[in-house]
């Protein structure tokens, strides 16, 4: 969302006092023990065989602190180990509990069960990849003899033009890298997922989430181990999960 | 859970039930899930400016300038022997930060007093 449509939709100070976190099936949960954002209760409001979890929130009361995205993730995470959860991103609020059984629960209802059912089952592993950049380093000199000419040619107190010329060139060698990696990496891990969801970090050589059947978790995990040593002269691997499928819901959900 | 159990000691690959960093917390749950249509949500602006903010200092002439200068101290004698490097220059190891690193650093302040605001 750019900050231009969120200031002309509506203005981002008129928060509502219910806070929404997930929708569930009917049934699935009856009480939360994680505490919600700003210390509160959470509780589930249940409709037409969907269910919402909510909590209150003053008005003005609530910023994006580090407690908060904990209590949020820690709700989302302990309804996930239960059921199937649509969650809500950190910061949504609806104006009143009737609205989220009127407007969301009854207006959105065969969205929403249409939703819960396509990720039934799933869980999302998150990803990250990045070089080894000193091994990366070496590689880049020792397979390109421009780069290899030009560091020698720096060595000592060399002109800035020919530093820039050699840092140029290897920023461009390490990009090369990169996307060669990043694609080489998605088509390993693709095989044993359902979806794949790929962001753009220019830190990392790949960011992605992978939506998984639970089933198949084991499986997943395999490749990730197998890929992860083949690959680790040059590449770091760092997986979180099983996440609640936080990264593919607008994939399946439209309301 | 099974994952948790299986742990991992490499340094190849690190594995974690949830997310304990703030920046994994936020790759969860900011900005990704149910977005209901034309109901008010928290301003998140200043996160996305920060991501922005990263493609241009990636290419910009102070990475070159870093990468210039990490490829000079390289000591090309040391492939294959990464354990014994790191032992060896263990000390040092603040000196060869890399240029991405670099260029995360960055990014740091801004997103640490966005999350530190209460």
């Amino acid at each position: 969302m750019s900050p231009t449509e969120a200031s002309v939709a509506e203005p981002p100070t008129a928060l509502g006092t219910t806070y929404l976190y997930g929708i569930v099936p009917a049934g699935a949960v009856d009480s939360i023990a994680s505490e919600g954002v700003r210390g509160a209760t959470v509780t589930v409001l249940a409709q037409g065989g969907v269910a919402a979890l909510v909590s209150d929130v003053s008005d003005g009361e609530l910023r994006m602190t580090r407690k908060d995205l904990r209590r949020h993730l820690d709700v989302i995470d302990e309804v996930f180990r239960e059921t199937t959860i649509l969650p809500c991103p950190f910061g949504t609020t609806l104006d009143s509990r009737e609205a989220v059984v009127e407007d969301v629960l009854r207006a959105k209802r065969d969205a929403l069960v249409a939703g819960l059912a396509d990720l039934e089952g799933t869980v999302q592993l998150n990803v990250k990849v990045r070089h080894d950049e000193r091994a990366l380093l070496r590689t880049i000199v020792a397979s390109d003899p421009t780069i290899a000419r030009l560091r020698q040619e720096s060595a000592n107190d060399a002109a800035y033009a020919v530093r820039l010329e050699l840092g140029r060139q290897v920023a461009g060698a390490v990009e090369a890298h990169r996307e060669a990696d990043a694609a080489r990496l998605v088509d390993a891990l693709a095989d044993e997922a359902i979806d794949v969801a790929v962001e753009r970090d220019d830190a990392l050589v790949l960011k992605a989430a992978f939506l998984v059947a639970r089933a198949q978790q084991d499986r997943f995990d395999a490749v990730i181990d197998r890929v992860a040593a083949a690959e680790q002269e040059l590449l770091r691997f760092e997986v979180i999960g099983p996440l609640p499928p936080t990264a593919f819901v607008q994939r399946v959900v439209e309301v | 859970m099974a994952i948790a159990q299986r742990g991992t000691a490499s340094n190849y690959l690190q594995r974690a039930p949830s997310p304990s960093g703030l920046a994994d917390v936020l790759d969860v749950i900011l900005d990704k899930g149910l977005v209901i249509d034309a109901y008010v949500r928290v301003s998140v602006i200043g996160i996305e400016v920060l991501t922005i903010d990263a493609r241009i200092v990636i290419a910009s002439v102070d990475t070159y300038l870093r990468f210039a200068e990490q490829v000079n101290r390289l000591d090309l004698t040391q492939t294959e022997t990464a354990g014994i490097a790191e032992l060896r220059d263990g000390g040092k190891k603040q000196e060869t930060e890399g240029a991405i690193e670099g260029a995360k650093e960055k990014l740091t302040p801004g997103k640490d007093k966005e999350s530190s605001r209460s």
